[in-house]
């Protein structure tokens, strides 16, 4: 079959399935240069590995990096001002086409081909322009560690925006495998980068581990999704669910077969899995081990949203299914306040953020789950910029203060000399993440929030009421952070990675004045608690690069307040999203299957909720603002007002208060040791059975196959003796035993 | 017949080359000679370049076989012309530049030699093209005829001699009895015209009464071809003659006369079966499985004995080269299932790589011909001075140990071929055997495909001992030295990178090995449903070629077409 030749078959399909959808044209054929978006990274990973094995000692993976990733950015931005608001198709190399049949389902096409539509777009816009700019934040980041560490890092870090523009872009759900399963070897490579660090190398196995039950579901749910729809193309996928929706539509649930309600559970483990949810959110907080910048781009700003990005994409799916959505409300939901509890309670600022970003990614599902794909995605939008701000703060404070991350150690940062920028784009960061009235981070929230009380589903409501309340536990622990570390007295505590720093500090980056920084900084007693080195001591301020990165990520943090403003329907994010196969269906609100499973409506009949019998829409604006202000005034009273060292705070009178529970929350709820004695020692016991029976049963029963091809070739060996004769007459008998038994055959 | 002409114009081309190399040798300077190579080496480049554009438009029930099959034998032609550089006149090249002695005309073989080689890969080429069991016959021997001289002459010394010696004489034997098969089919049918004898086989076996003439000539040919392609019970001169010879020309008999042979026996086969019950892919005459039950029967018994046979010998081997002799036993053996399982009948479209196992056969040749070049020809290029001051090849596993660190081209050339040769995904060679596997289960063939599961499980072993050898020892103060002919190495680095690049050109090789092995539809003279149309498509004709017979409309009964014999 020639290569052109699927395509119209496509185009008829995605037609067919198009008819109902008022904003989303017919799938048309993309143009080339989209594949360069994805293929710039992998140049810039090989680049880098090739400086890498030329030992190349300066800052040049870096720049590369930045180079071709904000070339891959520009791409993306031209893709969307062309491509945004249709569907095409750019098939660039034809991958896999494997038939084994003439029939329906027995042939396997999976391109390297790239589905563009608005939601592919708004994905590829932040993830390529993070990454640009978290590449050079990197460049300095990363500085002390020049050589082959740095190409190998860099070159990882290109190989995960290859593999995750693959996930975004590829047109089939194999190609998003691939990308899948690329970001988890990408985020395992980075987060174990630090390979002499034995915490980071447990926190790379974990997450791999934890990683891998998730993809097995993925991995399922596309083998199903190839059994019953007899492809993995996104578009034959899309139509073939079509008549499944306008079943749902009419109200005829029980025409949805049971296979097509269980690929969106599977590929919905698969997203918990890569997303950190309820159960597999363990691995994110240690992923932390890794490089800050990794922390910034991978484990909160774009990685971890390709669950998200999953459900989004195979919404068509998701709608067919009566338990996806719900269960997907519940875990997001309960995730999100689990997450915020443990947050509360931590000290190191990076596993707040990380606690956070467990957090926020809740809201996210229970906002896809909500069928407000929109707010999920206007979310994801946000979070990208904010959270990246506010990791990329924290890395600084980690660089310059000698790996200290602890807030009962430092206070005051922002007043210290040099880190003024840091303590503004911290500012705007944690106001973002608090939902402060007229943030973006506010809008998306509440787009969300306001849905949960709109939708109707299985415990929607209580759900919206534990989201109100997690926005103020939010509030409450991101300005623990702000007012413990970055206001208050000027005092800190340098780290442990003291010495090597110092080692380093000097050729790198060339401070010329150790009196200068004594000057700076007025050490309180706490500060002197480290011996010896901390007299020496000098945190060291950003550099441009670093300041320059926060300067813009902090005005873009600001700056996707703007989107909410622009246009109908909510803004610009939800216009891309309605565009795109992430829309919900319905005209009125709650068509789908799970709705009409909860036997709450009619069929057909726009249902709308109500808070405190008010439109939620309305009045969420007001709900989420005071919630959201509870919670800094209570971070204010007891985590600045007052605190005179950077250890101590009025808190610690409250803890006692609280009894054990503090100290659960403090130790993440034991989750790790429940899953420990569920799930290890079981396995361990199960292994130490197993390698029993391998060693008696199954090595015996190797070595007897072993044995017999050896003992065979024994009794055979003197029929080869090299006489001329011996062979002439072998090949006689051997002519002679064939025509013997034809001769039987045929009498 | 002009236009049939065509259809041998890279045959033409490469006569013309082995005439040009053959004056060239004649040459009494010694520049002008060393240009033997080359010439011949372009001639294959522009043999395989015309092949490519050959029309696929032969009479036999395979009409598709010509362009895929050139081609393959060009390419793999050409990496051949390299490895086989040196291999003859090392001696008194070494001593000419040594300035021990003067050039002499009278004792350079070089010329023949090369021409030996491209007459051989001639006939190798006309199998594809023979429509006529003489032309098929003369076909045959003239790939192997120069073959027993190059293997004679390959070293010095008697060993090779004695291989040459043992070559021809079973080959004479394995020629005899597939010649007498011949003579019987040609009894059993009345005719020699493959496309003639198809369709009278046909005829009988739609009838249900093959004439026992016939099928014994059927089952005495298909057995004595599978001498060219070593497979039971003909089988035995392999490892002596693997061993003998000098590894660039192991590496050529196991793919260039293995090639003709299952082009042969594909070519008997499909006139002998799968297509006469099979119109358009539906089964008109309810005649089930297509193959006549005997010849089906004693394939798949030839096909599970040379697979077990050979991979079992090769696990005792200590030569490298008798265990890739052996392992070229046991591919036979893989192939065989293929050539059991078939084409699925039928027109292009409703037609895929994965069920037909012809086109499986034909990819896995070039596959094998890649993966055991690059393994001989780590061999080839490894080398040191016995005591007589000969140059001698390693050959044992011990003179390969800790290749990979000594040597590191040779020794991944070998972990790769090895490793392709084993089948391991995802290498080429994996893809080569995924065909054959599918198409036995396509086929129904389920035994047949444990065995084939079985087997390669056994061949693990010795490959990945090879694998294990070269690549975790330590070298051991092998006296072995890289050889000082660049092209051998080269040529090994070739087939290695193939073994790996090829795998992106995977699909266009398997739609192309797929057209080759399409069978024609084949008309008969009842006229059942859906004959008719296949009337229409495409119908292999009798009586054009060199014989000039006409025969315009297909004939409906079987016509004893003997003119000319």
């Amino acid at each position: 079959m020639n290569s052109g030749s699927i395509i119209p078959v496509l185009n008829l399909l995605a037609a067919g399935a198009e008819e109902g959808h008022a904003s989303a044209g017919p799938v048309a054929h993309g143009p080339w240069w989209v594949a360069l978006i994805v293929v710039l990274p992998m140049l810039g990973a090989m680049l880098c590995g090739a400086a890498a094995a030329l030992k190349v000692r300066s800052k040049l993976p870096a720049f590369l990096t930045v180079g071709l990733l904000g070339a891959s950015c520009a791409l993306a931005v031209s893709m969307y001002l062309e491509l945004a608001g249709g569907r095409s198709i750019t098939v660039s190399y034809r991958w896999i086409d494997f038939a084994w049949g003439t029939g329906e389902g027995q042939r396997l096409v999976a391109n390297f081909g790239f589905y563009i539509d608005s939601l592919t777009c708004l994905w590829m816009l932040f993830v390529t322009g993070l990454a640009t700019l978290i590449a050079l934040y990197a460049s300095e980041y990363m500085s002390h560690d020049q050589g082959v560490g740095y190409c190998r890092f860099f070159a990882a870090f290109n190989l995960f925006v290859f593999s995750m523009a693959c996930l975004v872009m590829g047109d089939n759900l194999l190609l998003l495998y691939l990308g899948w399963e690329g970001v988890g070897l990408c985020s395992y490579l980075l987060i174990g980068y630090f390979y002499k660090r034995p915490a980071a190398v447990a926190a790379a196995k974990k997450a791999f581990i934890v990683n891998r039950i998730g993809d097995l579901a993925l991995a399922l749910g596309t083998m199903l999704a190839f059994v019953h729809f007899g492809s993995v193309e996104y578009a034959v996928i899309f139509a073939k669910a079509q008549p499944y929706i306008e079943a749902i539509k009419s109200g005829h649930l029980d025409q949805v077969p049971f296979v097509v309600q269980v690929i969106p559970l599977l590929f919905m483990v698969g997203a918990f899995g890569k997303s950190a949810q309820l159960p597999l959110y363990v691995w994110l907080p240690d992923a932390m081990e890794g490089p800050t910048p990794v922390s910034a781009l991978i484990h909160a700003a774009t990685m971890v949203t390709a669950g998200v990005y999953l459900i989004a994409r195979t919404y068509p799916i998701f709608l067919c299914s009566e338990y996806a959505l719900p269960v997907v409300a519940w875990v997001g939901a309960l995730t999100a306040l689990l997450a915020a509890t443990i947050g509360m309670a931590q000290f190191d600022i990076k596993r707040i953020m990380a606690y956070s970003t467990v957090s926020q990614l809740g809201y996210m599902f229970a906002g896809l789950a909500f069928l407000s794909s929109a707010g999920a995605a206007y979310h994801v939008f946000t979070h990208a910029f904010f959270k990246a701000t506010l990791f990329l703060c924290c890395g600084a404070v980690m660089h310059g203060f000698a790996g200290q991350l602890d807030l009962r150690k430092l206070s005051g940062v922002a007043f210290m000399k040099g880190w003024g920028i840091v303590g503004l784009a911290m500012l705007i960061g944690c106001l973002n993440l608090a939902g402060v009235p007229f943030t973006a981070g506010f809008f998306s929230k509440d787009m969300i929030l306001a849905e949960s009380f709109v939708t109707m589903g299985p415990g929607y409501q209580v759900l919206g009421w534990v989201l109100l309340l997690t926005a103020g536990l939010t509030a409450y622990y991101t300005f623990r952070v702000f007012f413990r570390v970055f206001v208050g007295p000027k005092t800190f505590e340098p780290g442990d990675e003291l010495h090597a720093h110092d080692d380093h500090g000097h050729d790198a980056h060339g401070h010329d004045s150790r009196g200068d920084a004594h000057a700076e900084a007025e050490h309180g007693p706490a500060g002197h608690a480290a011996p010896g080195h901390g007299h020496d001591f000098h945190p060291h301020a950003p550099g441009w690069a670093i300041n320059l990165v926060l300067l813009i990520l902090a005005a873009a943090s600001i700056a996707a307040a703007l989107p909410y403003f622009m246009g109908e329907h909510g803004g610009w994010v939800p216009k891309l999203v309605h565009e795109s196969s992430a829309t919900t269906i319905s005209d009125g609100h709650g068509s789908t299957a799970a709705f009409l499973a909860s036997g709450l409506h009619e069929p057909g009949a726009s249902a709308h909720g109500t808070l405190f019998g008010q439109d939620p829409h309305k009045i969420m604006y007001y709900v989420s603002g005071a919630i959201g202000a509870v919670g800094i005034a209570i971070a204010f009273v007891l985590h600045y007002a007052g605190r005179k060292t950077a250890g101590t705070s009025r808190a610690d009178a409250l803890v006692p208060a609280l009894g054990p529970v503090a100290g659960w929350a403090r130790r993440k709820w034991l989750v790790d040791e429940l899953y420990d004695a569920l799930v290890r020692t079981p396995l361990w016991v199960l292994s130490h059975v197993f390698h029993l029976i391998d060693k008696l049963l199954i090595d015996g029963l190797v070595n007897l196959f072993g044995w017999l091809p050896r003992a065979a070739a024994q009794r055979l060996r003197p029929t080869q003796g090299g006489d001329l004769h011996g062979y002439a007459a072998g090949m006689a008998v051997g002519l002679g035993a064939v025509l013997i038994l034809v001769w039987m055959l045929i009498l | 017949m002009i236009e049939r002409l065509s259809l041998l114009y890279p045959e033409i081309v490469l006569f013309l080359g082995a005439c040009l190399v053959m004056v060239i040798g004649l040459s009494p300077k010694r520049e002008v000679r060393s240009l033997c190579g080359f010439a011949s080496a372009g001639s294959l480049l522009i043999a395989g370049l015309l092949a490519i554009n050959t029309s696929a438009g032969n009479t036999t029930p395979l009409p598709g076989l010509l362009p895929y099959v050139k081609a393959i034998l060009a390419g793999v032609g050409l990496l051949l012309v390299l490895l086989l550089s040196g291999v003859v006149d090392r001696r008194d090249e070494e001593e000419i530049a040594a300035g021990r002695r003067a050039f002499s005309a009278m004792r350079s073989n070089r010329a023949e030699f090369h021409a030996f080689f491209l007459f051989s890969l001639m006939g190798a080429m006309l199998c594809a093209t023979a429509d006529d069991l003489i032309w098929l016959f003369l076909a045959l021997e003239l790939t192997s005829l120069p073959t027993y001289v190059m293997v004679a002459v390959s070293t010095r010394g008697t060993r090779a001699q004695e291989a040459g010696v043992k070559y021809f004489f079973l080959g004479a034997l394995g020629a005899g009895i597939f010649l007498y098969g011949f003579a019987l089919l040609y009894g059993g049918t009345g005719s020699t015209n493959l496309a003639q004898i198809a369709r009278e086989l046909a005829r009988q076996g739609a009838a249900g009464d093959i004439n026992p003439i016939a099928m014994a000539g059927l089952m005495l040919a298909v057995v004595g071809v599978s001498f060219k392609i070593a497979a039971v019970p003909m089988h035995f001169y392999t490892p002596d003659v693997y061993q003998g010879a000098a590894a660039p020309v192991s590496a050529m008999l196991a793919f260039v006369p293995k090639t003709a042979g299952f082009v042969t026996i594909l070519t008997l086969v499909s006139c002998a079966g799968w297509s006469y019950g099979f119109v358009d892919g539906r089964d008109v005459y309810g005649a089930g499985f297509a193959l006549p039950a005997e010849l089906r029967i004693a394939l798949w018994v030839i096909a599970a004995l040379t697979m077990t046979v050979g991979n079992v010998m090769a696990v005792l081997q200590t030569s490298i080269k008798r265990m890739l002799g052996y392992s070229s036993v046991a591919h036979s053996g893989y192939m065989l299932v293929g050539v059991l399982a078939g084409a699925a009948a039928g027109e292009e479209s409703g037609y895929s790589f994965a069920q037909s196992g012809v086109a499986a056969v034909l990819f896995y040749l070039l596959v094998y011909g890649v993966g055991n070049l690059g393994a001989f020809a780590v061999l080839a290029s490894m080398e040191r001075r016995n005591p007589d001051g000969e140059l001698v090849e390693a050959d044992e596993f011990g003179d390969v140990r800790g290749l990979c660190r000594s040597s590191p081209l040779a020794g991944w050339t070998m972990v790769l071929s090895a490793l392709s040769l084993l089948g391991l995904p995802p290498l080429l060679g994996f893809f080569g055997k995924f065909g054959l596997f599918s198409a036995g289960i396509a086929a129904g063939d389920y035994a047949l495909v444990v065995i084939l599961g079985l087997n390669s499980a056994i061949a693990a072993f010795y490959y990945l001992r090879l694998v294990a050898v070269s690549l975790l020892d330590e070298p051991q103060g092998s006296t072995y030295a890289p050889t000082t002919i660049l092209a051998r190495p080269l040529a090994g680095a070739v087939s290695a990178l193939g073994v790996i690049v090829l795998i992106a050109f995977a699909e266009p090789l398997m739609q192309a090995a797929t057209k080759a092995g399409r069978v024609a539809p084949m008309t008969l003279g009842v006229s059942p449903e859906g004959v008719r149309r296949a009337q229409t498509t495409e119908l292999p004709e009798p009586g054009t070629g060199d014989r000039g017979a006409p025969s315009g409309a297909p004939a409906p009964e079987g016509e004893h077409d003997g003119a000319g014999h």
